[in-house]
């Protein structure tokens, strides 16, 4: 007997997110012949069964445990391989956030199971399952053959698909499914939790972020001031992070924030891929940039070539203006 | 491989999925180099132990040596072509190499490759030794009893956690430059020879060496643009003539 052709596992991230999911997993089920379900570890999320339906998921499976919910992965691992000896699903998605960065992997482990990290597609070829990823750090994409034991795993970069609800929406029912997580004793034990400060640039609309071309660390007070005036949030590129002038926090890209925003504003930023990864899914990117040959304008949907140190003011005096 | 030395300059070869030799200089991947300055500052701040760096691979000589330069204890080569490995098989290999040499107390590996960025196989080595495993660390210190406490480059600031050893600890980053070797120590390492340890000999069954994942096609993503510059004599014009389109397109 074979299990549901894609699951797509969740916990612990915004409702948009599990929308991408959802659309991906939908257009995979479909090339495969086979039912999408929506596995939920933890709190079920506000009106999943409606966001369930709306993305044409076959039905909802819901494991709720008290050991769940740590930011250890030891759990999570148990309760995902249970599922999968008792569900046989031929493919598991994730979005990929840190927890999933350790989770899964450890869960391929355990079943001995392929597995790609940061999927952006999924494409079936005559039995084949082919996943292109991003590589080094967003310059190349490349391009994996799965074979071997099912369920295969992919974990899913942020944005990799715009969300779209099915044409035909479904009349999911939510089912409990037990697992015994008795036996796991969590082995990495927190001391101090993270502390947010500020907002989050993930969910931010307006980012207004900073690189080298400020030339000097108090100069990142004019991406702040413009960040203020638009009610957005400031960002940085990675080098002023690392040279202490923004906090790490505040960094974009591969190995910082993956944002969306409505507008981001590049001052100074040269448009490494790197950087772009964290960025690209912005609605409108405004660069300003004194290189007019800057890879940043390749991206952006407007470009001003000229000193951000000037630029910058002026614009926070015209965003004021109204 | 380091992703610093060719970001914006990368040529796929012939075969349609590695990267031309002449445009990556063949070095160690960086995450790995900041695991090694992550052992040897334990070294620096007093705790005797041993450190044996292991790669697994087809050519790792100058990788090697370089990890000897830079103050490893001992060297170690497991040849096997590369292109038969995936995740799983160096998870296998790496945890079989631990187990067959008497054990770690502590395994360090870098976060990820920085030429594939998937960061699989210390998780898959932590299943393979049942060993816990801590990602992305900052810092590493040890605590009394063989466990260490970590500080973990979490989206949502640093976290701070412990654990029973021997652990699997991935190093980012964020520990800071790793150390550059000096001349004196660059021409000791050179006449060093690597303990070669034959995947034969490491006892793994064949279902073990069986890659799940192939690398079939790499290639440069194209950027389609549609950027439409924005005129203006002066910083002052440039703005108003933005914030003016902006507004007209409902960004602002
Ligand atoms: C593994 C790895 C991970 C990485 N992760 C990240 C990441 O998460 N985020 C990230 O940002 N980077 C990351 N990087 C680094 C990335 O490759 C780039 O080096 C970095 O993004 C460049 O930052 P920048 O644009 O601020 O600086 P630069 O590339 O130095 O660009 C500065 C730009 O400012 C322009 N400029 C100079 N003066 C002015 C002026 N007065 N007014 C306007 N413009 C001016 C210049 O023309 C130039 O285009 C990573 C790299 C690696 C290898």
């Amino acid at each position: 007997m074979s299990g549901p052709a894609v699951v797509a596992c969740t916990w612990g991230v915004a409702t948009s997110d599990i929308e991408e999911l959802l659309t991906l997993g939908r257009t995979v089920a479909g090339s495969l012949g086979g039912e999408l379900r929506w596995l939920v570890l933890g709190a079920l999320p506000e009106g999943a069964t409606d966001t369930a339906g709306r993305f044409g998921v076959g039905g909802v499976d819901h494991i709720e445990d008290a050991k769940l919910g740590t930011s250890g992965s030891d759990a999570y691992v148990a309760a995902l391989a249970q599922y999968c000896t008792d569900s046989t699903p031929q493919l598991l998605l994730f979005n990929q956030t840190f927890q999933v960065r350790d989770a899964a992997p450890r869960l391929a482990a355990r079943l001995g199971v392929g597995i790609v990290m940061n999927g952006i597609a999924i494409e079936q070829d005559g039995g084949t399952l082919r996943v292109t990823a991003s590589a080094f750090g967003g310059d190349t994409r490349t391009v994996y053959d799965l074979a071997g034991a099912t369920p295969q795993l992919v974990s899913v970069s942020a944005n990799a698909v715009a969300p779209e609800a099915a044409a035909t929406a479904t009349n999911p029912e939510v089912r409990k499914v037990a697992v015994d997580l008795g036996a796991v004793e969590e082995r990495v034990r927190v001391v101090t939790p993270p502390k947010r400060e500020g907002p989050r640039l993930e969910d931010a609309q307006t980012i207004v972020a900073g690189g080298r071309g400020l030339a000097d660390a108090a100069n990142f007070k004019l991406v702040e001031e413009l960040a203020a005036a638009l009610g957005g949030v400031a960002g940085a590129s990675r080098p002023i992070v690392d040279d202490g002038w923004a906090d790490p926090s505040q960094q974009v890209g591969l190995t910082g924030k993956i944002t969306r925003p409505g507008l981001y504003i590049a001052a100074g930023i040269s448009g490494a891929s790197q950087h772009m990864v964290g960025c690209s899914a912005a609605k409108t990117i405004v660069a300003i940039n004194t290189d007019p040959d800057a890879a940043i304008f390749k991206h952006a949907r407007y470009g001003l070539v000229g000193d951000c140190l000037e630029i910058l003011p002026e614009l926070t005096r015209a965003a004021k203006a109204r | 491989m380091n992703n610093y030395a060719l970001v914006g300059r990368l040529v796929i070869g012939d075969d349609g999925k590695t990267l031309t030799q002449t445009s990556i200089p063949r070095l160690m991947n960086a995450y790995d180099e900041q695991a090694i300055e992550a052992a040897l500052r334990f070294r620096d701040a007093g705790t005797e132990c041993t450190i044996a760096v292991v790669c697994a691979g087809a050519e790792s000589g100058d990788v090697l040596k370089h990890a000897a330069a830079m103050g490893a204890d001992e060297i170690v080569s497991i040849p096997i072509e590369a292109t038969t490995v995936d995740y799983h098989v160096m998870g296998d290999l790496l945890a079989a190499y631990v187990q067959s040499s008497g054990g770690a107390d502590l395994v360090l590996c870098g976060r990820q490759a920085s030429d594939d960025d998937q960061g699989v196989v210390p998780a898959i080595l932590a299943e393979r030794l049942d060993m816990p495993l801590v990602s992305i660390a900052r810092e590493v210190a040890l605590t009394d009893g063989g466990g260490v406490r970590v500080t973990r480059v979490t989206p949502d600031g640093d976290e701070i956690v412990e654990c029973a050893g021997p652990a699997i600890v991935t190093i980012s980053n964020e520990l800071g430059t790793p150390r550059y070797p000096t001349m004196a120590k660059r021409m000791q390492a050179r006449k060093k020879q690597p303990t070669v340890v034959e995947v034969a000999s490491l006892g793994l069954a064949d279902t073990a060496l069986q890659p799940r994942v192939t690398l079939t096609k790499q290639f440069v993503p194209t950027v389609q643009s549609s950027c439409q510059m924005i005129e203006g004599a002066s910083a002052a014009e440039l703005a108003d003539a933005l914030v003016a389109k902006l507004r007209e397109e409902n960004v602002l």
